[in-house]
């Protein structure tokens, strides 16, 4: 308990996602009421895909996401009240248009230019970790006009909310109130989305209110309780994201469940008509349920406390590929962690709070630098004290522009983005390895010995890695390979002289083939007679397997290492191993 | 003066005439029955009442210092509202929005609140929720609020629907009480022809086009009369 609040008050990006979460909650809570009552739940839902789309176009055109989509939003808003006023269209299948219409034009833009990076999954999933001052600033301005409003016009709210023709006889102006209350969804929404993700941010607003209806019988307690449920769910899901790893926003959604089940068993209890048998046991059981409430709440401030004691240097690596590195560097001098659990995909990462401490308190950190490890860019600019050896592995190995292949699919104009599998050449790694290597050696002296040693042997294993596959680039006579899958191949490529065929450029994390890219890649394979067609570790195989029915091939799978999965990581493999597989594949694919 | 006074309105939306030629009026205390066929203008002539619909042509005036927030109204249930969580004393004090100054209600309108309840026989029932009510005890707290709202008019659209008969015969005494002892005029829109000739003084039949108006004895002596009520005989 103590060492989680320490856990609260050391960490800033802790204190601002709590400030943010709380007050979002808050206001969630708030407009909530009104909305699940006039029947608008899905409103929330509609916005949060309209807001999805005006992201993905303001990535596109690189314009600042929220002061772009805040505005689309409320326009949605009205446009979707507008609708339900004229009563052609109505409420469901108005917000299901809007939705998934939405929802499509964001794909299609993303698709069609930068693909699925890492801001688009930040928006999507949430990532409330990385919240920014703006965004304090922001959600407390929003917030305190939302309560202010929300205060002020209670009882206009309430009128037009139970029954709007008589509030609109009496001379309430209706459509403005519900005006009111779009204009401020819609802002929640947007801001919102930011931390529980566009997925998720709905249910904020469904949750709580639904929650205290199933106990409250009065409009003023369904108001108070559903801020209580919806802030203390917030601050609930927090803790048990960081105790038990889990992400943020998922989470605070769990708990909200959790809370729901209770009450509504809690008003079932206390609903029981006379004649039933357990009536006389009511106040009984409604203790017996507060108290399973009560603990359940409890339960994650409790248990599996991890204290960090630390004698040995700590090394922590983003992805497989460095984290191996480090690994046969150090020996068993240092703790050697990988934030990527195995199994993981990298495109649809996100760091947990213990992965921000575990940045925040290490000797060394190596990464890629690249697109999906934005946010640790953000997060190393935040830190305060810089007192830690940083790798970042594209400053090591000299960049190549991501390439586009013939009949690949995306990225129409040449994008300046420089491709950050640089691990991905044997070459590539052994100057990585020398990075690493210096960068331990000099948070550690006393073993440097050690460290030179261990790096030099595993460098030396590489360079015979290195010349057998200019070897097997000699015997290939200009064949073609055939990845129908994400190509982080570039550096190997480039470096041993293979052609390569692939469906999508390396960062991309669509799986969703064209049917022209499907096509160009079966005939190239029949073409050229080519019996394999690749698949990336990991991935799916769709693709693949679709482009292999069509040539009448197999699917073999290439380890990019930059993920590794669960069983390979138990059985040891490493990325000479995973390497070496690459070069047996390769070989049973030349024709 | 007359509460209210309608002359030549023809009622319609969107360029079609739904009613036409129009003429009554109200005068304090009376009981007017407004019936008619489906689809023959009784809800449109409520909004216009109530002033959230222009007429067509004609004149349609609030008389007597009557302004058009301060009618009474009760309208037709909407299924939201059947599970609402609303405590009934939140319910009727929301039929004082229109007096409100400032941000909460004043006291007196909590005082005034609080006589409607006793007015209907719901006092008991103020901290009860709304949605556990039955049918009847719901119809209530809604007049209560209509009456929070109003000194002289009440306007009722279909008030009984969906009520058991003994509910209803109920409901009908309280709304005669209402007019007789508490000399509040009322409007009640109505299905229920039989009821409405023992309950009103007036009555305003509206059929495709037209409309017949005159007190209750008169409207016995019509045509119009004669011509409905052999068809719900014969029928």
């Amino acid at each position: 308990m103590r060492e989680l609040i320490l856990f609260f008050t050391t960490h800033a990006f802790m204190q601002r996602a709590l400030l943010v979460g709380v007050l979002i909650s808050l206001c969630c809570a708030l407009l909530g009421v009104s909305l699940v009552l006039k029947r608008f739940s899905m409103i929330g839902d509609g916005l949060s895909h309209v807001g999805f789309g005006a992201l993905a176009i303001a990535c596109a055109a690189n314009v600042a996401p929220l002061y772009f989509s805040i505005p689309i939003v409320i326009a949605a808003a009205f446009l979707l009240l507008a609708m339900n006023e004229r009563g052609r269209l109505k409420g469901d299948a108005a917000i299901a248009l809007i939705s998934t219409g939405a929802l499509a034009v964001g794909v299609m833009v993303t698709s069609m230019t930068t693909g699925m990076n890492v801001d688009i999954y930040n928006y999507m999933f949430g990532s409330i970790l990385a919240m920014s001052r703006g965004d304090v600033v922001l959600s407390v301005v929003l917030s305190a006009a939302v309560i202010v409003l929300f205060c002020v016009f209670y009882e206009e709210i309430f009128a037009v909310t139970f029954d709007e023709s008589f509030a609109k006889a009496t001379g309430t102006r209706v459509n403005a109130y519900n005006l009111l209350i779009a204009l401020l969804t819609a802002v929640t929404i947007v801001v919102g989305m930011r931390m529980m993700g566009a997925l998720l941010i709905s249910s904020l607003i469904i949750f709580p209110t639904v929650t205290s209806m199933r106990v409250c019988k009065s409009f003023k307690r369904v108001v108070l309780t559903s801020v209580a449920v919806s802030v203390l769910c917030f601050v609930l899901g927090l803790v048990v994201s960081v105790r038990f790893e889990a992400p943020t926003g998922a989470s605070v959604v769990c708990v909200n469940i959790f809370f729901l089940a209770m009450f509504s068993l809690l008003g079932a209890v206390l609903n029981l008509p006379r004649r039933s048998r357990l009536f006389p046991f009511r106040r009984a059981l409604a203790a017996v349920i507060a108290l399973l409430l009560v603990c359940g709440a409890a339960l994650p401030f409790f248990g599996g406390a991890k204290t960090s004691k630390r004698e040995k240097l700590s090394v922590v690596a983003t992805s497989f590929a460095p984290y191996d590195f480090a690994r046969a560097v150090c020996g068993k001098n240092a703790d050697v962690t990988m934030l990527l659990s195995p199994g993981e995909e990298i495109h649809t990462f996100e760091p947990t709070p213990n992965d921000l401490v575990l940045l925040e308190q290490c000797d060394v950190f190596i990464y890629g630098g690249g697109e999906s490890d934005a946010w640790a860019d953000e997060i190393l600019a935040s830190l305060e004290d810089a007192d830690k050896q940083i790798v970042r592995m594209m400053d090591v190995v000299e960049l190549q522009q991501e390439q586009t292949l013939e009949g690949m699919e995306g990225e129409e104009e040449a994008d300046e983005a420089y491709d950050e599998h640089v691990w991905t050449s044997v070459y590539g790694a052994q100057k990585i390895i020398a990075a690493v290597c210096d960068a331990v050696c000099k948070k550690d002296a006393a073993h440097a010995e050690s460290y030179r040693a261990n790096a030099a042997a595993y460098s030396a294993k590489l360079q015979t890695l290195d010349e057998a596959f200019f070897a097997l680039a000699e015997k290939t006579r200009g064949q073609h390979f055939i990845v129908g899958d994400r190509f982080p191949f570039q550096y190997f490529m480039n470096r041993y002289g293979f052609s390569f065929f692939a469906a999508f450029p390396g960062c991309s994390a669509e799986n969703d083939a064209n049917p022209a890219t499907v096509g160009f890649l079966a005939d190239k394979a029949r073409a050229e007679g080519i019996p394999v067609i690749f698949k990336v570790d990991l991935s799916s195989g769709a693709v693949a397997q679709t482009i292999a029915e069509a040539a009448g091939c197999r699917v073999e799978t290439l380890y990019s290492c930059h993920v590794i999965s669960a069983e390979d990581f138990e059985s040891g493999e490493t990325y000479l191993t995973l390497m070496e597989r690459n070069l047996f594949a390769l070989d049973a694919a030349i024709v | 003066m007359a509460l209210i006074e309608c002359k030549n309105v023809a009622l319609g939306y969107e360029h079609q005439l739904v009613a036409t030629d129009i003429n009554f009026q109200v005068e304090n205390g009376d009981f007017l029955c407004i019936v008619g066929e489906n689809g023959s203008g009784k809800s449109t002539l409520v909004k216009a009442i109530l002033g959230l619909k222009e007429t067509y042509s004609g004149h349609l005036h609030l008389g007597d210092g009557l302004l058009k927030k301060q009618i009474g109204y009760l309208p037709q249930q909407t299924t939201a509202q059947k599970d609402f969580p609303a405590s009934v004393s939140e319910v009727v004090l929301s039929g004082c929005l229109p007096g409100k100054k400032g941000i909460f209600y004043s006291r007196e309108q909590r005082r005034r609140a609080e006589e409607n309840m006793q007015k209907l026989d719901i006092l008991p029932l103020k901290s009860k929720c709304y949605r556990e009510l039955s049918g009847g005890q719901q119809q209530r707290v809604l007049l209560a609020r209509a009456l929070c709202s109003t000194e002289k008019l009440l306007l009722l659209d279909e008030p009984v629907t969906g009520l058991d008969p003994l509910v209803t015969a109920e409901f009908y005494s309280l709304i005669a009480k209402i007019n007789r002892e508490f000399g509040i005029t009322v409007l009640m829109v109505s299905h229920d022809l039989a009821s409405c000739l023992g309950l009103a003084t007036h009555i305003l039949h509206m059929h495709g086009g037209g409309a017949f108006f005159g007190t209750v004895e008169a409207y016995r002596q019509s045509d119009i009369y004669r011509q409905f009520a052999e068809g719900s005989s014969h029928a």
